[in-house]
């Protein structure tokens, strides 16, 4: 008999904290029993949920963070990083110079992200086919995962309509310099053009996995609670059998209760920067010892300009075109973009007093790129302490060569800017800063010393940390087999960017959507290792 | 609608502070605290309340007179930053979402912040620098050491971000806000389940 399975038309059904509390049955203290655990609700995780609960599995996802019903959106951006960023955005590297920005919350960084779908070029997937071991990556045998990616979440170029005037700029200066261009690849469906994408989307246009993978998990009957934080995985003769978590009141950060999870496989999908401090707060055998290093950060500084004429750099859809001149020779990729006002405030303000005031009332006159390089994946995360009373600290700060690419994206993109014709354009350095012309942009630039360890030079930020527990056929030289399974510990999985095997030079999130898939079908494809029934 | 809106109206009755009064402002903020006053400002739409719960007392004073000094909105017929928009409340209410360590963190920031000035401002904290002297000393602390940039770019983003994500601030920026509702955009609710 077929079964009837309907998704929600609205939200996701959810167990928050203040259910747990209202409820008796549940108490200080409980458990569950399932067949897959999965650790993490953004890209990676929704999509394990979704494959795992359509294949007949009972599936519960633990979020940490807070679920924030898209009908409730208010387009504030300020508001919104108070809501569901990570640390309120102030998740940053052990020297508070980086600035690491994930979203926290059901949804994850899917619900906060500007939409785009940075596909990977195929020469990438070459690469750890022929050179790291990884066959099944080849391109020809990870296509019919990328299409179902693309299908799904409605992964399209951007249309003529999609481009607004700060990318109007981006291609004017691209076309003055003779640099490649194209539009961004989104996954927006019907998209409204407020550009309020960083304040998640009110009107579900936004593929994120709040109104994709979530829901439809939900249909098949997945179970997902927020305000869950997992403090380890369990393991009982290097096998995972399990996870402990604590639900915490998310007003007040004090504990609702104590749950441990039993499941036959356990996915951790919590983000590069989160998958491994679960790991090494579990104590997981490691023959690597690569648990937490080698992450990539893909540092960007967004360099700002002002043009004579009002431009209204905000309106429309936020990410534009992006320019591709330098993404195969260099690693560097620019994607046009400015958001709301209290954005300025993170990436490339510097004024203080009248000008401060002067340069905001600027903003009608803005345009924005965000310059992005490839680092050489140096980074790490550490958790220190102990299991509930310790903290991460995030290792990365740019090394010469890093610091270089840098100026040079940073060089890059103002010349767009000023080939487009601005007046001015801002340095996104620490110190005050700014060119009038294209002159004076290089000796400016120059006298931005590298210091110590580049500390508070450029204004950097990250939204792709990846490579943190990495893929690999060797299991002391990688964390998780080609199949995403912890080498050391099995029906332990990973299904986020902290497998990647390689820095790339891309955003992560339409990647990841393609090994959550490519890792679904891996567990389902070893399923008798693992299910009972 | 966020919990600070109102009717720009607000903006035709806004008085140009004068440097003393802002100072006194800066003053009365101390007492408001100290003496958990809730309403020491006379104003219909000055923030209600002026009870921080988790930034101390020092921390307020250095927060406000910081305040002052970035954000001089009555020169520029910008909502006062300490009167109407409540920035050093947002300030508060950030920090009480903070972990421990970023939280210790800021309050090692602005200690320092506070007394950095000794040596070259003759001894005096920040809070007690004159708006011009506090003026002076935050852009020399921008073309400072790597620390002294960082420090202040870290503080300065905090207060101005607590200002401008006050939609009261907005029309001044010419910047449209949210739009979805305004425009009666529909929302489409979850996708359809992808074909098997």
């Amino acid at each position: 008999m077929q079964r009837i399975v309907r998704v929600p038309q609205d939200g996701v059904p959810v167990t928050e904290a203040r259910d747990v509390a209202a409820d008796p049955s549940m108490g200080r203290k409980f458990s569950i029993k399932t067949d897959v655990v999965v650790v993490g609700s953004g890209a990676g995780g929704s999509v394990v949920a979704y494959e795992m609960a359509k294949a007949g599995k009972s599936v519960l996802v633990l979020e940490s963070g807070k679920y924030y019903p898209s009908a409730e959106f208010t387009e504030h951006l300020g508001d919104t990083i108070h809501e569901v960023y990570r640390d309120q955005a102030g998740q940053a590297n052990s020297t508070a110079d980086v600035l690491f920005i994930e979203g926290n919350c059901v949804g994850g960084s899917t619900v906060i992200g500007a939409c785009v779908m940075h596909r990977l070029n195929p020469s990438v997937w070459q690469d750890w086919a022929d050179n790291h071991g990884l066959k099944d990556l080849a391109p020809d045998k990870i296509a019919p995962y990328t299409k179902i990616v693309d299908r799904w979440l409605n992964v399209h170029v951007n249309e003529a309509h999609e481009i607004n005037a700060t990318a109007h700029k981006v291609i004017q200066g691209c076309e003055r310099m003779g640099f490649s261009w194209r539009p961004v690849e989104r996954n927006v469906k019907k998209c409204a053009l407020t550009g309020h994408c960083l304040a998640g989307c009110p009107s579900d246009r936004k593929m994120s996995a709040l109104v994709t993978h979530l829901p439809w998990a939900a249909a098949y009957g997945a179970r997902l609670f927020a305000d869950t934080h997992v403090t380890r995985v369990l393991e009982r003769g290097g096998r995972a059998v399990g996870v402990e978590a604590v639900i915490r009141d998310p007003k007040t950060g004090s504990i609702v209760s104590d749950l441990r999870v039993d499941a036959e496989v356990v996915v951790l999908a919590a983000g590069a920067i989160h998958t491994p401090l679960i790991m090494q707060r579990s104590q997981l055998a490691d023959r690597s010892g690569r648990i937490g290093n080698g992450m990539a950060v893909q540092p960007f500084v967004q360099v700002l300009s002002t043009f004579k004429e009002p431009v209204y750099g905000f309106r429309g859809a936020l990410t534009g075109v992006q320019v591709d001149e330098f993404q195969d020779t260099d690693g560097y990729f620019f994607i046009s973009g400015l958001a709301e006002p209290e954005q300025l405030m993170a990436v490339g303000e510097q004024k203080a007093g009248d000008a401060h005031i002067e340069f905001m009332k600027s903003y009608n006159r803005m345009a924005g790129i965000n310059a992005f390089s490839l680092d050489e994946g140096s980074g790490s995360v550490v958790w220190e302490g102990g299991l509930t009373d310790g903290r991460k600290v995030i290792k990365w700060n740019p090394s010469r060569k890093e610091f270089k690419d840098i100026v040079r994206t940073t060089a890059l993109a103002s010349r767009i800017l000023f080939s487009a014709g601005a007046e001015r354009v801002w340095l996104p350095t620490f110190e005050k800063m700014h060119a009038d012309s294209v002159f004076d942009l290089d000796d400016k630039l120059r006298s931005v010393d590298y210091g110590i360890n580049g500390l508070y030079t450029f204004r950097m930020n990250t939204f792709s940390p990846h490579g943190s527990a990495r893929m690999g056929v060797d299991p002391y030289e990688s964390v998780v087999s080609p199949d995403g399974e912890m080498h050391d510990v099995s029906g332990l999985y990973v299904a986020d960017a902290s497998l990647f095997p390689t820095p790339v030079a891309a955003g992560p999130q339409w990647a990841t959507q393609v090994f959550a898939k490519y890792v679904s079908d891996r567990i389902l494809a070893r399923g008798s290792n693992h299910f009972l029934g | 609608m966020s919990k600070n809106d109102s009717s720009p109206a607000f903006m035709a009755g806004l008085e140009p502070l004068s440097r003393r009064s802002l100072l006194r402002t800066t003053a009365l903020a101390g007492v408001a605290f100290t003496t958990g006053c809730a309403r020491v400002f006379g104003r219909k739409d000055a923030p209600e309340q002026l009870e921080f719960v988790h930034l101390t007392e020092d921390e307020v004073r250095v927060i406000t007179h910081l305040t002052v000094v970035l954000l001089p909105t009555e020169r520029h017929g910008l909502p006062s930053s300490t009167e109407t928009i409540p920035t050093v409340q947002n300030l508060d209410d950030m920090v009480g979402q903070m972990s421990p360590q970023t939280r210790e963190l800021l309050g090692l920031g602005l200690w320092v912040f506070e007394r950095r000035p000794m040596v070259s401002f003759k001894f005096s904290r920040f809070s007690k620098l004159d708006r011009e002297e506090a003026t002076r000393y935050v852009h020399a602390m921008q073309e400072g050491s790597f620390f002294e940039r960082g420090l202040t770019a870290t503080l300065k983003a905090l207060v101005t971000l607590n200002y401008w994500r006050d939609s009261r601030t907005w029309p001044a920026l010419d910047y449209w806000g949210p739009v979805t509702q305004k425009w009666g955009v529909r929302r489409l609710g979850n996708a359809p389940l992808p074909p098997v």
